[in-house]
């Protein structure tokens, strides 16, 4: 297989720092932005990442050499970004960090005056300007400053997340509380949110931003070992998990069992639905069970292809007021901003554990009950045609949709697989009804696949 | 000026108009060039000039270095002199200047240091060069990227050195003029009224990025403009203009007339030989011909180079530091080797001033007491491959004088000099044509009209 160590395409560019991502190619790409976006304030921040400095610079020189000034935020957790970006009317964000890649990787995340991924048809017209390296080159007397504002994005986000929980009541109860920050962007104000703003105890691990990342950046079940030690030494009622960037969040019960994170985002929705009236989104292959609860609450499900971008440009157009992405970790509220946000997530979970008195385990036990079964294989061109072919001849009977590979709804259940927008692979999931039908379809795919 | 693609890219480093032919992908690529060149452990110390896109410039800088697994230094807005300087103070690896000097501030450029705090020696120029041409970067992965830091105390030290040389209590007797011409010589100057309470009115002293009071050049033009006709109603004893880097100086006396800028390396020459360093003069074949008159006064030995950084720094490199009084050029540009070789224009002020006490005697007196020579300067558009006959016919037509064909052509009779020679930055043939006492006009309109008509 090819070495996919850089990527350059419509969702921005995405490298191995070094031999691949440089920082000319950095420079040049937000040169195009600036280009784009136009003369005016851009603002630019980073996760972590040891790379994340250099990368800030190159990008720094380019935003300025189109003529843009820049509103460094520093070390900030994409979301806090977005929400400040939107807030502040500037003409568009970058945010330095590869989200829940290893750390010899990083990225630029890239965002329009309202603090959102660009739209398809933005994002192929920035991509042109990068391609034809027709850049703006701003004369002296055109070049914009650097400002530093790292205070106000953290009070800016922290606020408006409190504005939709009953903040009182969370710090009333004092939550034994334990996180895990990778020692990323969020470390710091993770702290801050739990402890000051919800009047949590805490027990944190991994929350010193100038260490390099203890495990693997994707918060999962088999990478949060450490919470899950965390949580049962400090009799701890809930565990959050963070990735570098501060978007994903991952839940630990009281017993310590992370939670899958579908189960996850099925909770929020639940929580947000008895706060809020109005429909729910989220991506093809996340879990039933949030059409359950939509339904429960008499509202709709929308389902969309998975990727960010594409779940938010949907909840915009059915003015949904939650929705996500299950298996990511995603978590989008809009009256935060519309982006994955992982402290949305950790207010309604300590919100709906206030308002029932459950513990999160007991909150779990309540979801509807599906059984899921992923996984992945390396992507090779040409293989996935075929397997989707197969894959609806195999199952006659199911409803098909192929917005996004293929997802097949079968009458207990369904199975998706999909090329990966962001690494060489295909993924499968399964989800059914039963331990036994989640089992047997899921080696129909395996059978198929390999 | 021609409006054209104004960048220009050399062994003195990079140059150009901003957003009009320099642009952030060459100041990424030459920075990455000089990270990859760059050897040794030590960080690589930064500064720049005022100009707005020096923010741009040094964030480019920043980010190529980091990549190349160097740690920065960044000291902001100083001049190159304390940036020099500040590469020693701090064992660095090397630095990068970035500043455009006495050209207008649309311009900027970079100026790269070695380990030393001087420039680049041909060698190394070349083979920055090199690298820069073929873009073999070295970018690190990383782990082995180098981090920035930020460091404003480079001035002190650089003061310390200056108090060890010359006597500030003294000088603080004296009063002069200064137009900053908004650049870094303020921030220079302002301290050093603060800690030796030197007698120093500035002009222009406002920090600017986009618009300086005038153009930065150092001849008498610009110092007729604004801070010579102040010196006299002031009562000041001299007047000085720094450039936007300060690492030279014109002059005015106290009456408020501007000093030939080729005047500044015989006075400072005047001052420095006398004083137990060494004897060795060295300077450019374009040089008055003071130069010569003053180091034979003092017992000294003149050397001359042809025009150029690279070939003084070549030249100083083949001697001891301590067998060497001055090096300099006709353009304001001095250096001494108390203060490592760089061109400094704090420092010169600083001699005249002291020459000034010593002799007791106002400025004008001084300047008059010196033999008086007439230059003459013209420039004719090139016409590159008729250069060569054109140097063999003038050697031909004046073969009664001494000839020296090391840059272009140079013949010198007693009292009388010319050097005709092709411009390193510019595609310009320039005249010089110099004699003790009256303009050499006859000679110099013949040259002009010899070359004319080879182009």
């Amino acid at each position: 297989m090819r070495e996919h160590n850089l990527k350059i395409g419509v969702s921005g560019i995405r490298g191995v720092v070094g031999e691949f991502l440089t920082p000319s190619l950095a420079c040049a790409f937000a040169r195009a932005f600036g280009t784009f976006v136009g003369a005016g304030r851009v603002v630019l921040g980073r996760d972590t990442r040891q790379s994340g400095q250099m990368l800030q610079h190159a990008v720094s020189c380019g935003l300025l050499s189109a003529g843009c000034g820049v509103v460094d935020v520093g070390i900030q957790p994409t979301p806090t970004l977005q929400v400040y970006v939107g807030a502040t009317r500037a003409r568009g964000g970058i945010s330095i960090t590869a989200s829940h890649n290893p750390p010899e990787y990083n990225a630029l995340k890239l965002f329009n005056g309202e603090g959102l991924f660009f739209n398809h048809y933005e994002r192929r017209e920035l991509l042109d300007l990068y391609y034809q390296s027709s850049f703006h080159n701003a004369a002296n007397a055109e070049i914009g400053r650097i400002t530093r504002d790292e205070e106000t994005p953290r009070r800016m986000h922290i606020e408006r997340v409190l504005r939709h929980v009953d903040a009182e009541r969370i710090r009333a109860r004092r939550f034994r509380t334990a996180l895990d920050g990778v020692n990323g962007a969020g470390s710091q104000l993770s702290c801050q949110f739990l402890e000051r703003s919800l009047g949590c105890r805490l027990s944190a691990i991994s929350v010193d931003p100038t260490k390099p990342f203890p495990r693997e950046a994707e918060p999962r079940p088999d990478t949060l070992g450490e919470l899950r030690d965390l949580v049962r030494r400090e009799n701890a009622e809930i565990g959050f998990g963070q990735d570098p960037d501060g978007d994903r969040l991952a839940v630990a019960d009281e017993t310590g069992r992370i939670l899958d994170n579908d189960d996850v985002l099925a909770l929020v929705v639940d929580a947000v639905l008895a706060r809020l009236p109005g429909d729910v989104v989220v991506n093809l292959s996340s879990s039933s069970s949030i059409d359950d609860i939509a339904a429960a609450h008499g509202r709709r499900c929308y389902r969309t292809p998975v990727g960010e971008a594409n779940v938010v440009e949907m909840m915009r157009a059915v003015k949904a007021v939650i929705g996500g992405e299950g298996s990511n970790g995603g978590i989008i509220f809009p009256a935060v901003q519309y982006c994955r946000d992982s402290y949305t997530g950790m207010a309604f979970l300590l919100d709906l554990m206030e308002r029932t008195g459950l513990p999160v385990s007991a909150l779990a036990a309540r979801l509807p009950k599906y059984y899921r079964r992923s996984g992945k294989v390396a992507f090779e061109h040409g293989r996935l045609g075929p397997i989707m072919q197969a894959l609806e001849e195999q199952f006659p009977e199911a409803a098909a949709d192929r917005s996004d590979g293929l997802k097949l709804t079968v009458a207990d259940g369904w199975i998706a697989v999909r090329a990966s927008n962001t690494e060489p692979l295909m993924r499968m999931a399964v989800e059914a009804k039963s331990e036994e039908a989640a089992e047997s379809m899921y080696r129909e795919v395996v059978k198929l696949v390999s | 000026m021609t409006a054209g693609n104004q960048l220009r890219i050399s062994q003195v480093g990079l140059r150009g108009v901003v957003g009009r032919g320099l642009e952030a992908s060459h100041v990424i690529d030459f920075a990455s060039a000089f990270g990859t060149f760059l050897e040794g452990a030590g960080p690589v110390v930064l500064g720049r000039d005022p100009r707005a896109s020096g923010t741009m410039m040094r964030e480019g800088v920043v980010a190529a270095l980091l990549a190349t697994g160097h740690d920065v230094l960044d000291l902001g807005i100083v001049s190159t002199p304390v940036l020099q300087h500040a590469i020693r103070a701090r064992d660095a690896a090397g630095g990068i200047s970035i500043g455009a000097s006495h050209n207008a501030a649309e311009w900027n450029a970079l100026k790269f240091f070695a380990a030393r705090g001087t420039y680049l020696s041909t060698a190394e120029a070349s083979e920055l060069l090199d690298i820069y041409n073929l873009r073999k970067f070295h970018f690190r992965e990383y782990r082995e990227l180098g981090t920035l830091r930020h460091d404003h105390t480079a001035l002190d030290p650089y003061l310390d050195e200056l108090a060890d040389f010359y006597d500030m209590t003294a000088l603080g007797k004296l009063k002069a003029v200064v137009d900053c011409c908004n650049g870094t010589s303020s921030l220079i100057l302002r301290r050093m009224r603060e800690r030796f309470g030197l007698n120093l009115i500035l002009i222009n002293e406002q920090i600017e990025g986009v618009s300086f009071a005038h153009e930065p050049a150092i001849n008498p033009r610009t110092v007729s403009l604004q801070l010579a006709p102040l010196v006299a109603p002031l009562g000041a004893d001299a007047g000085f203009l720094f450039d936007i880097d300060s690492d030279r100086v014109a002059i005015a006396t106290e009456r408020g007339d501007a000093v030939s800028e080729e005047m500044v390396l015989p006075m400072l020459a005047d001052y420095l030989l006398p004083r137990g360093f060494g004897k060795l003069v060295i300077t450019n074949l374009s040089t008055t011909a003071l130069i010569d008159e003053i180091a034979a006064r003092h017992n000294g030995k003149l050397i001359r180079v042809p025009v150029g950084r690279q070939a003084s720094m070549d030249a100083l490199a083949t001697y001891r530091p301590e067998q060497i009084s001055i090096a300099g050029e006709g353009t304001g540009a001095v250096m001494m080797p108390q203060f490592r070789f760089v061109y400094d224009g704090i420092a010169s002020m600083l001699a005249v001033l002291s020459l000034r006490l010593e002799r007791g005697l106002p400025l004008s007196e001084i300047v008059s007491g010196y033999p008086r020579y007439s230059i003459l300067k013209g420039e004719v558009p090139l016409v590159a491959h008729r250069i060569p006959h054109l140097l063999m016919e003038l050697q031909r037509t004046y073969s009664d004088g001494v000839a020296d064909v090391r840059d272009g052509l140079r013949v010198a009779w007693p009292g009388r000099w010319f050097h005709v020679r092709v411009s390193q930055t510019e595609p310009l043939v320039r005249v010089i044509c110099e004699q003790r006492g009256d303009p050499p006009t006859a000679l110099f309109e013949a040259l002009m009209e010899q070359v004319r008509s080879m182009a």
